[in-house]
């Protein structure tokens, strides 16, 4: 590759997509769903410290095809970004995220508001899902360093970009997450409530789906919890997953496999 | 049969030399230098928003002197040379020197064949690793790559900064040390820089992956002492 050398009507400014486009270095379109391993369940809530992110660790391709898939990456510092369906399309995706964000901070020497980046995903998921719909899904959250919060955004096959005020979820895993989450979500819910409600989120996913995995204790594999406050993003250490998933395993042992009528 | 006069190739050179020669000494200079952890590069610059110094890829910094828009537009193919490199191979495959050959070719294209020379003169600063030394390339107006040993000037008044600058900085030292000898020998005896009118960028391992960071006005004071 030469020196990528523009003059100023042709420019493609400090999006990384545009540039991309404009020297052929641009992700082919396929429609890889048939054939490649399938990434599932993460949720991400608001709390009152900002934004909590929890998923599984496992790709299924008719069998279980990995055990250990990250899904959830920080796009940069104050930035999630998880995804599910294709694994190959997801990671990809991730590696643009990441890129763009890094490539429009680097070039204008300021860094995109997190609608900015929730906004700049739109039209990447349009082109990933233009031959099948829903080849990849991802989920935004983040801090919002310019307001001081902690903000989540999901998305709709065909590129849309919704805010959601208080929990979103995707993956194949959803449907039993949500309910988990629809139950146990307030505004007011602190950091390590909101930790907790989604391991359990999780954990009832890993329960019920069969693409989604639980806490693996043989292999010490366990879902990764991540929090996004003032702070930045931050990955719960495995010894604190671990632990979290083994006190809701043994609740639900002595009250045999039964939530016991409370969210536990 | 229009005016067309003979010239002689070396007088052509010599023209467009100077002409480039003079457009670089209407600016301040720079200094680039590497200590005993990193790279530091200090620019006298006024404005605290158009920047001389800047941040290329995860260990490279680039920093120009001369006209703002001809080094701003190599600045952000720089950019996109890395990102879009690392993005096709790998990240630790972007390389200082094949960016440093890149933007020398282009200069040298620019000096012989061009309506007019670039008048600028620009840095390319790697932090080393162990996969790769630290470097500093110094890329002059007409092309000529050198690779400065332990730091580089760039802008007009070279030489005199140089000479002042190796009587302060005899040995590798730390970054406050390095960047109190820098700022004196861009000041020279007879006046002061202030705080405000510098532009200090940094590439130091500090645990992540990218490591080129600007100070601010209080921690060039601090440094300063």
């Amino acid at each position: 590759m030469g020196l990528p050398l523009f003059n100023a009507t042709s420019d493609p400014g400090p999006s990384f997509l545009s540039y991309a486009d404009s020297v052929g270095l641009t992700l082919s379109q396929s429609n890889p769903s048939d054939l490649s391993a399938h990434a599932t369940t993460v949720v991400a809530l608001r709390c009152r410290d900002g934004v909590v992110m929890v998923g599984d660790r496992q790709a299924t391709h008719g069998y279980i095809a990995s055990r250990d898939v990250r899904k959830i990456e920080a796009a940069d510092h104050f930035t999630g970004i998880a995804i599910s369906g294709s694994a190959a399309r997801g990671l990809e995706f991730i590696r643009i995220a990441q890129l763009s964000f890094e490539h429009y901070e680097k070039m204008s020497d300021a860094s995109l508001s997190l609608e900015g980046k929730a906004n700049y995903l739109s039209p990447l998921i349009q082109r990933n899902n233009l031959t099948m719909p829903l080849v990849v899904l991802p989920l935004l959250a983040g801090w919002d360093t310019s307001h001081g919060i902690g903000r989540v955004f999901e998305y709709d096959g065909a590129g849309g970009c919704y805010e959601r005020q208080d929990f979103t979820t995707i993956g194949s895993g959803s449907p039993f997450a949500e309910s988990t989450l629809r139950l146990g979500f307030r505004p007011d819910l602190t950091l390590d409530e909101a930790l907790e409600l989604a391991a359990l989120a999780i954990y009832e996913a890993g329960d019920n789906d069969p693409s989604t995995g639980g806490p693996d204790f043989v292999r010490n594999l366990f879902p990764m919890m991540v929090t996004i406050t003032a702070q930045g993003f931050q990955e719960l250490p495995q010894e604190y997953v671990a632990n979290t998933y083994r006190s809701i395993v043994e609740r639900r042992t002595q009250s045999g496999g039964a939530a016991g009528g409370t969210l536990r | 049969m229009s005016n067309m006069y003979y010239v002689a190739p070396e007088q052509v050179m010599k023209d467009k030399a100077e002409f480039a020669q003079k457009g670089i000494a209407r600016g301040r200079s720079i200094i680039g230098a590497i200590y005993e952890t990193g790279v530091v590069m200090v620019a006298e610059n006024p404005s605290a928003s158009l920047y001389k110094v800047s941040e290329v890829y995860d260990r490279l910094a680039f920093a120009g002197v001369g006209k703002y828009n001809e080094f701003d537009r190599l600045r952000e193919a720089g950019i996109r040379w890395a990102d879009g490199t690392g993005f096709t191979y790998s990240r630790e495959d972007v390389d200082a020197r094949a960016l440093a050959n890149y933007y020398a070719q282009y200069i040298g294209d620019v000096f012989t064949e061009g309506q007019k020379p670039l008048e600028i003169e620009i840095l390319v600063a790697q932090l080393g690793n162990k996969l790769r030394p630290t470097k500093l390339y110094r890329i002059q107006y007409e092309g000529t790559i050198i690779d400065e040993a332990a730091f580089a000037v760039l802008g007009g008044d070279a030489e005199s900064i140089k000479a002042r600058f190796t009587q302060l900085a005899t040995e590798p030292a730390g970054l406050a040390a390095t960047l109190r000898s820098a700022v004196d020998a861009l000041s020279g005896p007879d006046r002061s820089i202030l705080t405000a009118d510098l532009e200090v960028g940094i590439l130091e391992d500090r645990g992540h992956r990218r490591t080129f960071k600007r100070l601010s006005d209080e921690e060039v004071n601090a440094l300063r002492g």
